[in-house]
């Protein structure tokens, strides 16, 4: 399996979704091999079996780990590459890089990346490195299956199964489409997505939504696109309700990105401001929409009543899901949008768009369309002030959540294995 | 010969439109005009003129064979009377054939019998007096909304002036016994109850276009074959359906409208069968026996009890706030909020709200106006807190002792 990322260092839902799908082939006796390109060896202390690298015959390069009981494996190929990102964010990451905000970390005999400025060159050379150890990986090692995650991992992928002759899967958890919008789309990344959709024996999507893109907009055979949707892992963790404000808490917590609608979660929460000033708005995270939404909430002189978090991980998100009374999920576009089931499972009431691939699993959450910011203003309300709508959210949503268990989509994609290694 | 009694319910709401909770206090138009206007028209064309029209046509032709009854809801009268007169003259038509009984019923469709008295009274009261000014009738059968039905409610009906009672053959209350015999009320025996024969009911609103059932394609002969396969010592034979049936819940293209005339007119022919309205019953029967029912019933899934408009904690909470404001109600002198507040009342809006079989449900199919029975419940919500304020900012002085009953023209 080639992937970019796995807990507890990850950018988007795609590690903790390679996490939860390794985790729930490895309880239906599939080995798994995941090839990633910088592991920072803190990988899931719980399951996370770190071996030596010196008694793994690769190259020096690469750390070995193994998880899941022997079950999964890490090889590491250093990169300061954050999946589940287009080129923009890119960009600002080397930005940040460069400027020291960001150490890069460096120890034992790893290889260090010198960005120069042409970035876009940097990015698709990684492409192709990763491809080449990928090539490498397959002729050493016994496998059935190739499947890779997202787009930057296709070339990988390919090399694996140009070499071993194995079938591919490729596993679509974002298209170039959701993370640009229709007119700004990367020719090179649309590009290497079709590439790989189009090399690969079966596509997986992580939504009917996607699946649909995948098959109109790459012009994919539809017979070999799969949906496969994202399942929540149980933390079994119980997070603590509380917080510090008397008032109601609404939360936005993703990318502050295009793809992520942050304008329309701003411009409900004026709406709900204007008719009840006792509710408190939290945007969790960053990105590239940052200074425009700052702005914005200053232009709406609601700035007394909208609080910016910045990036947040681990238990800060566990605190924030605890002090809020309902979260918020305007996406424009999203694949799939992992984070309301995690509300969700913290007991929090969700408001998602209809144009996330999450809206097709769940049935306990109010889904508007993320334009129509009077039905979101509107459901937001709706819950702080009808509490047995609150209460029922809670109990309902929970439940909900507790059945989508990745044990089940290993299942389904055990499945396609099958039928993939029939001849 | 035995007895059959069919009777047609003819019940449809206002629909709330989208009401944000920025509209509270600001704008108090809560109805879907538009969608209201095109959903009975729809029915109209499909069900109610052609039903009507070929009812007529057999009544004339068996004028002394054919008795049907009819409950209306007061809201789908108005409905008829703004948007498709032409169906209220049909109804009108059927009346005055003297062969058709309408019965008494809620006024909007409204669960208040699970409530209380007096906002059950009110319901009652008021759709009398619209009976009589559309009418002209004075009913003495009562058809409550889904058949819903207690032994407190019969008493409460019996004491306005009430002698037959329409509800469920509902299996959990007649235990070995027969629906096909008449009961009588066991406090106020004098207070009948006919029992709809639900299996042979839903032969037709559920299965005559089911193919996967074993005995379609369902026709007339085979329906009677059924009725012949109860025991002979069975006088009656109750035969309840939502007047849709013909056209709506199965479309014309089915044959539903053939089915029922071949049906009605075998029947008319027969030398077995005798139609009857529900107020003939108590001039030809004796009740057999007592029928408790301690708890309310209903006519809805299998269970025949309440949980479809009240099983859920958002349907708990809508129906408990909304009967809070009765006392507002009986003292506010805001006409249109009083309406709203009973058309509040209508099932439909707390079917919306069910989550009982949750996503999939044939009234959510039927009015795809919600997305989710959350959203049903904000938008509910949102209306019920502005009528609450209406009410709240008309109330009379209590010196002024007003009528306890609102005038039925609103």
């Amino acid at each position: 399996m080639f992937g970019w990322e796995f807990p507890p260092h990850i950018a988007g839902g795609l590690g903790t979704a390679c996490y939860g799908l390794t985790k729930g082939l490895a309880h239906h006796n599939v080995e798994v091999l995941f090839v990633m390109p910088k592991a920072s060896q803190d990988e899931d202390q719980r399951y996370v079996n770190i071996i030596d690298a010196s008694n793994i015959e690769v190259d020096p390069r690469y750390t070995h780990l193994k998880i899941f009981d022997k079950q999964v494996s890490f090889i590491e190929v250093h990169s300061q590459m954050v999946p589940y990102i287009g080129m923009n964010e890119y960009y600002k990451i080397v930005d940040q890089l460069e400027s020291g905000l960001f150490q890069e970390e460096s120890g034992g005999k790893v290889r260090k990346y010198h960005f120069s400025g042409k970035y876009t060159e940097n990015l698709m050379t990684e492409v192709e490195e990763y491809a080449i150890v990928a090539a490498e990986i397959a002729s050493k090692y016994e496998f059935d299956i190739i499947h890779a995650h997202d787009w930057l991992t296709y070339k990988a992928g390919i090399a694996a199964q140009k070499v071993s002759g194995k079938p591919l899967v490729v596993h679509m958890h974002a298209t170039e489409y959701d993370r640009s919008g229709e007119h700004r789309i990367n020719d090179l990344v649309y590009g290497l997505e079709k590439y790989g959709m189009m090399e690969a024996d079966a596509v997986c999507a992580v939504s009917d939504l996607t699946r649909k893109t995948v098959i109109e907009k790459y012009g994919i055979p539809a017979e070999k696109v799969y949906t496969l949707h994202n399942a929540v892992e149980p933390t079994g963790k119980q997070i603590d309700r509380g917080k510090f404000v008397k008032e109601k808490i609404v939360t936005f917590l993703g990318r502050v990105t295009f793809q992520k609608g942050p304008e329309y979660f701003v411009e409900s929460a004026k709406k709900v401001l204007e008719k009840d000033p006792n509710v408190r708005f939290v945007l969790a995270g960053d990105g590239d929409l940052m200074p425009k939404v700052i702005e914005h909430v200053a232009e709406l002189g609601i700035s007394d009543r909208f609080h910016f978090t910045g990036f947040l991980k681990g238990s800060d998100i566990d605190t924030m899901f605890g002090m809020s009374d309902v979260y918020v999920m305007p996406s424009i576009s999203e694949p799939f949008g992992i984070s309301p089931l995690e509300a969700m499972s913290a007991s929090v009431p969700v408001v998602i768009s209809k144009q996330s691939g999450v809206a097709e699993v769940l049935t306990h959450a109010i889904k508007v369309d993320f334009w129509d910011v009077d039905a979101m203003a509107d459901a937001i309300y709706g819950i702080l002030h009808y509490p047995a709508l609150a209460n029922f959210f809670s109990v309902k949503g929970k439940e909900d959540v507790d059945n989508l268990k990745w044990d089940h989509v290993a299942e389904k994609l055990i499945a396609i294995y099958n039928h993939l290694r029939k001849p | 010969m035995r007895k059959i009694c069919i009777h047609f319910q003819v019940i449809q709401p206002h629909l709330l439109r989208t009401y944000r909770f920025f509209d509270i206090n600001q704008n108090h138009n809560y109805f879907d005009d538009y969608q209201n206007n095109y959903l009975i028209n729809r029915l109209a064309n499909r069900c109610y003129i052609p039903a009507n029209k070929m009812l007529l046509e057999l009544i004339q032709k068996h004028k002394d064979r054919l008795f049907l009854s009819f409950s209306i809801s007061g809201s789908t009268i108005k409905l008829f009377q703004d948007y498709c007169p032409e169906v209220l003259e049909g109804f009108k038509a059927l009346v005055a054939t003297g062969n058709v009984e309408i019965t008494g019923s809620t006024y909007t469709h409204s669960l208040a019998s699970l409530n209380n008295k007096t906002s059950f009274m009110e319901q009652v009261k008021l759709q009398e007096n619209y009976l009589k000014d559309v009418f002209q009738v004075l009913p003495k059968t009562f058809c409550n909304t889904e058949l819903i039905y207690s032994d407190e409610i019969g008493e409460w009906l019996y004491e306005a002036g009430y002698n037959v009672v329409l509800t469920e053959g509902a299996r959990h209350l007649l235990g070995w016994k027969s629906p096909s015999f008449l009961y009588c009320n066991p406090y106020e025996t004098e207070l009948k109850l006919v029992l709809r024969n639900y299996q042979l009911c839903d032969d037709v609103t559920l299965r005559f276009n089911d193919t996967g059932w074993d005995q379609y394609p369902l026709t007339a002969e085979k329906f009677i074959g059924f009725m012949k396969s109860i025991p002979t010592e069975a006088q009656l034979l109750n035969l309840f359906w939502d007047y849709e049936t013909m056209g709506v819940l199965q479309p014309e293209e089915t044959g539903i409208f053939n089915f029922y005339k071949a049906f009605l007119e075998q029947i008319c022919v027969s030398d077995e069968y005798q139609l009857i309205t529900p107020q003939c019953i108590t001039e030809l029967e004796i009740p057999s026996s007592t029928l408790h029912a301690p708890w309310a019933i209903s006519c809805s899934g299998d269970e025949k009890d309440t949980n479809e408009w009240l099983g859920n904690e958002l349907q708990q909470e809508a129906f408990e706030q909304l009967f809070k404001l009765e006392e507002l109600y009986l003292k506010s002198d805001n006409p249109e909020a009083k309406l709203a507040w009973l058309r509040l009342q209508n099932a439909f809006h707390f079917n919306f709200m069910s989550t009982k079989w949750f996503p999939k449900q044939a009234v959510k199919k039927i009015f795809d106006v919600y997305s989710s029975p959350y959203q049903a419940f904000i938008n509910y919500m949102n209306v019920l807190n502005d009528i609450k304020i209406q009410l709240e900012s008309s109330q009379s002085e209590s010196t002024k002792q007003k009528s306890k009953y609102i005038k039925s023209e609103l």
